[in-house]
């Protein structure tokens, strides 16, 4: 409810009703949209005693002032001492104080009704420490850190219970209501609806943005009446809000002191110096967060829903809303899915939510990202102790871990010793497989949250884990919210900024928030103001840093056009001057081999008139000198010469730069020729383990042929021609005798060098043999088999199989006899790989061996007569068919180690 | 079953058809007891290995036809596994370092060094060295080569070397110094006859002697490929009468064919299609050297007189880069290009340059 408030009115405060001295402050916190959430409630407690806060500040700071000096080291001392004393009350003098503070709750809910006016006054004071953060304009990072410092000393003590349950509800209530699903003990309090209520209805002129927001707000809490929840809201909240006031009041004091001692100015210019934007603008509440609402949403509910297995309040109601957010527990009460996986490009701020939302959720951060090693004994060292204790060293909060930038750990392929795969071994691991005692299975389940941080969702090495993810990608926030923050920024840095540069800005850095962030600040530094020449200037790096190569190829091929010259910030002069230009770009592209064939693929295509091929003749020489670079720089590890590769394919612009010339497209060539390349390799590679085989077994008779070009330039195309003889498609009883010896010798050939045909069946259901190993691709050139060499028919084909077939067996026995004493029981059973090939057999295996396959018909799988359905093998085939052909049974295939014989049927009779 | 090349290659010495006086020597050398390192280069197919594998025979006897093969694995420091394969008999070993590619240092050092410094166990052979024969020896690496030298002094009681190559030009001159140099020049076109006219009769038929003429002449003078082409002939036309067409390999019809389209015509679109058949010509797995020569070659024979000096000069030099170099492709399209740019100028025999 008053989130949504403060998000309605990020300033509704008259700046007239500040106290002079905090002005500087009321300012800054106006600008800051999300972050003055807090602002309403705080009205509620400390309003009534607006000046008493104030005074008593100045007070405090009185008695401190003088022992202290103003640097900032100190000032945190200072912090420190203040919130123990006003925790203890041990001194006198500051019994005063922190009673006045701790008393205060108690009159605010009297006054509440009648004081309007003041409310505003009091908002300054109450700031937080993370909403200070924000409006840095006083307070250095040092005092940031003092902030925080100072109210984890806090949290340690726990503070008095009853002042913390007035004071709490209305300061939960800055923060969004949807992460009140923690169940407290508290008793909710009756005043406490009352009072927001009435506070929303109080201020007239705001009345109408309240009841705006509370309308939309209403049904998501209907569950639970609203006084429950905000009763509940109270216990999430960290830092007690005297606790809140105390840290407001120390910050609030330092305008008043810088005033005095220095100008504020200077304050502020040093400040300037010793931050990045990108630190001092981090958003540190959750409100504060920009763009990604829903992104954000879905993290934090993630993170609650751990609340019940962390926190252990499993006592109170179960909220309406948990339904909502369907997380399903499991036996510990723990999500399903045990990681959150953050994914999106940098800068859109996943490891700010990450912490944001961990601190929100009271957690300790236990961060791992890519500074530390992250290979598998990671987890054992380092992640598992933690998370098996749950709390980091020398801290009460639970622990939380945060592994950033996971993509980059170990956990691609199969290993075991990978982090990730480690990580899900670790939180995934079920106790119930230790044989242990009880407590100890329960105590080795990991009951912490995990978030894991990532740039590229696809990474390989994150798939084991993406399953048990709960996975929320970053998109890029709309543009607008961006430049609305960076101008807030810019306001409060003094930096003047048009709208328009700004969403410039926004653009070019593609939503890259810290590289907006960091450009405004080189932009401040250099003292200028943000316009459009000056932004495009300053992300002329940007704009390089993701050239690909298309880019960098059409920017090689086309001459700069006039409206990308002023995009670049090019004149006539830097048009002229290509060379730095383009071999930056080339150089950017980090992909000179791939520039480099892109420009062949493409130079050829160009249809500028080139009479005597001259520029052509040139390119090529461009080309090949890039070449005997590359290949002088990583045959010899020279890699010296890297800076002048890009300068080798820069001629291509001035030679062959035309506009509106043919685009230049991915080129397939290249990569499908390797393709090509690779297939024929490996036939290469299993013909010359075909000869190999075949000399073992010929005593050294085809060694000679395997070596390298000589197989390839004359065994290849000469070997073709002899396996592939004229022959007539006949049935081998009455074949002539000379064509019987031609095929006798082609059946021995094919036979030593393991050559088989093997049947397939084509798409439109024709049988045919294939070659195997597909030695007839090296006589096929552009599709087309030279013609001298005759087309071997199926029946041919079938013929040569059948007889073949006879003697890969015969072969087959030769090896085994020959190999029967090195690999004495393995030739019982599998007779090894090479054997195993030939006792498959050409026909798919089907028929049994040791037939003549000769007089069998061709048959199906279930050794049906089949009619050859090709032409040319319909005379011969008939003729087999005429055989009286046998019944043939074929055991079963299988993993049985049973000696496997062909039988006649005969036998069983 | 073997094919013809290995079934009726020469076993012995005494068996060899032609180079007599070179088979005269080696037989000498071996019965002399004091067996060199040898390096035999010469060009494919002129019958060094069989030369080689004679006078193993010679110098050990039959038992060296016992021959197993085996294949090695190699560790490269970088972990990476290098098969390699060898064939062995009881008296030497045979390797093709190459195989190894870049790390053929590694196979040169450990094998050799390994079989040095072992003894021969075999008392009943006839010498106390095993051989090594190191095949493709031109085409060893600098490294490799410089691992050689050392061993080839060091070991000589227990190993003697033989080393096969093409050309003795890549042997780097320490390694000539240490062997006995053995050139295997091709056979004339006389001798060739008569072994195809042995292998022919031994495979029972007769052979015409226009075919084998033919078949001599389209081979030149390389052994392995005439008696190929007649085993390939034989298949395909069995009764070897009538007119003859000894088949080229494809590869270099497509390479005949990729020289014409350059001749025919000089544009950049013809430069597109010969870079396609190029790219078909190395998916082959032809050698890009190969490629070149054979299409230069065929360039030469079809181009005017006063170019063909110009076109081989490019050649060459467009050979060596590409040798250094690692993208084949751009080298070969480079010297097509120089060549169509050479061919117009002489064409025109204009300068054109004032058209563009």
């Amino acid at each position: 409810m008053f989130a949504a408030t403060g998000l309605l009115g990020p300033a509704p405060l008259p700046e007239e009703n500040l106290p002079s001295d905090a002005s500087g402050l009321f300012k800054s916190n106006g600008l800051l949209d999300a972050g003055s959430s807090c602002n309403d409630q705080v009205p509620g407690t400390a309003m009534p005693h607006e000046p008493l806060p104030n005074f008593q500040l100045n007070g405090l700071l009185g008695v401190q002032a003088p022992t202290e000096s103003f640097q900032s080291t100190t000032s945190l001392q200072s912090n420190h001492i203040l919130g123990e004393l006003t925790h203890n009350t041990t001194p006198p003098d500051f019994s005063f104080t922190s009673t006045g503070l701790l008393g205060e709750p108690s009159t605010v809910e009297n006054s509440l009704s009648n004081t309007s006016f003041k409310t505003s006054d009091s908002i300054p004071c109450d700031s937080q420490p993370g909403v200070t953060h924000k409006s840095s304009i006083h307070t250095t990072s040092d005092y940031t850190t003092a902030g925080m410092s100072f109210t984890r000393n806090m949290l340690l003590r726990s503070p008095s219970p009853t002042s913390r349950e007035d004071n709490l509800p209305p300061i939960s209530e800055a923060f969004d209501m949807q992460y009140t699903n923690t169940t407290s003990s508290s008793k909710c309090l009756p005043s406490r609806p009352a009072s927001s209520f009435v506070r929303a209805t109080r201020y007239d002129g705001q009345t109408l943005l309240l009841r705006r927001k509370v309308k939309n707000f209403m049904p998501e809490n209907q569950g639970s009446s609203t006084a429950y929840s905000a009763s509940k809201i109270g216990n999430l909240l960290d830092i007690p809000v005297h606790r809140m006031l105390d840290s407001l009041y120390f910050l609030f004091s330092l305008p008043s002191y810088s005033d005095s001692a220095n100008s504020q100015c200077a304050q502020r210019s040093q400040a300037t110096d010793s931050s990045l934007w990108v630190d001092r603008y981090r958003p540190y509440n959750f409100t504060d967060l920009v763009g990604n609402e829903k992104v954000a949403r879905d993290a934090m509910a993630w993170l609650k829903s751990w609340d019940r297995c962390v926190f252990g309040k499993s006592k109170g109601r179960k909220r309406a809303r948990e339904d909502q957010e369907n997380f399903e527990l499991d036996e510990y009460h723990r999500p399903n899915e045990k990681f959150m996986l953050l994914s999106g490009p940098p800068g859109f701020g996943k490891t700010t939510l990450a912490h944001v939302i961990a601190r929100h959720a009271g957690y300790e951060v236990m961060e791992i990202n890519a500074s530390d090693a992250r290979s598998g004994h990671v987890v054992d060292e380092r992640i598992r102790p933690t998370l098996e204790s749950g709390f980091a060293i020398g801290s009460t909060k639970p622990v939380l871990l945060v592994i950033d930038e996971i993509d980059g750990a170990t956990g691609a392929g199969d290993s075991s010793n990978t982090f990730i795969h480690k990580l899900l071994q670790l939180v995934l691991a079920k106790p119930k497989r230790n044989p242990r005692g009880k407590e100890k299975q329960i105590k080795s389940v990991i009951m912490r949250p995990i978030i894991c941080i990532c740039n590229d969702y696809n990474a390989s090495s994150l798939a084991k884990l993406r399953p048990n993810a709960y996975q929320i990608r970053f998109n890029r926030p709309a543009d607008v919210h961006i430049a609305k923050r960076l101008k807030e920024i810019c306001h409060v840095e003094g930096l003047k900024a048009d709208s328009r540069a700004l969403a410039t800005l926004v653009n070019a850095s593609k939503g890259d928030f810290r590289g907006c962030l960091n450009t405004l600040q080189l932009i401040k530094t250099r003292n200028e103001d943000v316009t459009e020449p000056v932004i495009r200037r300053a992300t002329a790096g940007m704009k390089q840093a993701d050239t690909n190569v298309l880019s960098v190829l059409n920017s090689i091929f086309t001459p700069v056009s006039k409206k990308r010259a002023k995009n670049f910030v090019l004149d006539e002069e830097d048009e002229t001057r290509y060379v730095a230009r383009i071999s930056r770009e080339i150089d950017g592209s980090g992909r000179e081999s791939t520039v480099a064939t892109g420009c062949f693929g493409h130079y050829a295509k160009l249809r500028r008139h080139d009479a005597t091929l001259a520029r052509h003749e040139k390119a090529n020489e461009w080309l090949s000198t890039y070449d005997r670079f590359s290949s002088a720089m990583y045959t010899d590890g020279d890699f010296a010469l890297q800076p002048y590769l890009s300068y080798t394919l820069v001629p291509f612009h001035p030679l062959f730069k035309e506009r509106g010339g043919e685009k230049v497209e991915r080129n397939q060539t290249e990569w499908e020729h390797l393709q090509v390349t690779k297939t024929n390799e490996e036939i290469y590679k299993s013909l010359s383990g075909c000869l190999r085989t075949a000399t073992s077994r010929s005593c050294g008779d085809f060694r000679h042929l395997v070596s390298s070009p000589i197989l390839q330039v004359e065994f290849a195309p000469y070997i073709n021609r002899i396996i592939s003889p004229p022959l007539r498609p006949v049935n081998s009883q009455i074949i002539r005798p000379q064509e019987k010896t031609l095929m006798n010798r082609l059946v021995d050939i094919m036979a030593a060098l393991d050559l088989r045909f093997v049947q397939e069946r084509t798409e439109d259901g024709q049988l045919s043999y294939r070659l195997d190993p597909p030695l007839d691709v090296f006589v096929t050139y552009d599709g087309k088999r030279a013609p001298d060499i005759s087309v071997s028919r199926y029946a041919v084909r079938h013929l040569v199989a059948g007889e073949s077939k006879i003697d890969a067996k015969i072969s087959a026995r030769d090896t085994d006899i020959v190999e029967k004493g090195k690999q004495g029981k393995h030739h019982f059973f599998g007779n090894g790989s090479r054997q195993k090939g030939a006792n498959e057999g050409p026909v798919g295996g089907v028929r049994p061996e040791g037939q003549d396959i000769a007089d069998l018909p061709p048959t199906d799988f279930f050794g049906r007569l089949i009619t050859v359905p090709t032409v040319a093998s319909l005379k011969a085939s008939n003729k087999i068919i005429e055989k009286p052909y046998r019944v043939s049974y074929k055991f079963l295939e299988g993993n049985s180690a049973a000696v496997r014989k062909p039988i006649k049927v005969g036998a069983f009779m | 079953m073997s094919l013809w090349v290995d079934q009726f290659r020469p076993r012995t010495l005494d068996t060899l058809h032609y180079h007599r006086g070179l088979s005269e020597r080696l037989k000498s050398l071996a019965s002399s007891g004091d067996f060199p390192h040898m390096l035999f280069y010469g060009p494919s197919g002129a019958g060094k290995k069989t030369r080689v594998s004679c006078t193993l025979r010679q110098l050990f006897g039959p038992g060296v036809e016992k021959l197993k093969i085996d294949q090695r694995v190699f560790l490269t420091p970088s972990k990476r596994k290098i098969e390699v394969n060898l064939v062995q008999s009881n008296y030497h070993i045979e390797i093709t370092p190459s195989e190894a590619g870049n790390h053929d240092r590694l196979v040169i050092q450990d094998l050799l060094k390994e079989i040095a410094q072992t003894q021969q166990v075999d008392l009943g052979a006839k010498q106390r060295f095993k051989v090594v024969i190191i095949n493709e020896a031109d085409s060893l690496s600098r490294d490799a080569q410089a691992a050689l030298r050392r061993t080839m002094e060091k070991y000589m009681s227990n190993m003697r070397i033989i080393l096969c190559a093409n050309s003795t030009s890549r042997l780097i001159a320490p390694i000539k110094s240490r062997c006995l140099l053995m050139r295997v020049a091709a056979p004339s076109s006389e001798e060739m006859n008569n072994v195809l006219a042995y292998v022919a009769r031994r495979a029972g038929f007769d052979l015409p002697p226009e075919a084998s003429d033919k078949i001599v002449e389209d081979s030149g003078g390389n052994m392995r490929k005439a008696i190929l082409v007649l085993e390939a002939l034989k298949m395909q036309s069995p009764d070897l009468t009538g007119p003859l067409t000894i088949a080229k390999p494809d590869w270099e019809v497509y390479c005949h064919k990729v020289a014409d389209l350059i001749i025919s015509e000089q544009s950049p679109a013809r430069v597109m299609e010969v870079r396609a058949k190029l790219y078909e010509l190395l998916s082959h797995c032809i050698p890009p050297t190969i490629i070149l020569k054979t299409i230069a070659e065929r360039v030469v024979d079809k181009v005017d007189e006063a170019l063909k000096a110009d076109i081989m000069h490019w050649a060459a030099f467009y050979e060596v880069r590409m040798r250094v170099g690692s993208k084949k492709i751009f080298h070969l399209e480079a010297w097509v290009v120089k060549v169509m740019s050479l061919y117009k100028h002489f064409f025109y025999n204009i300068d054109m340059s004032e058209f563009d």
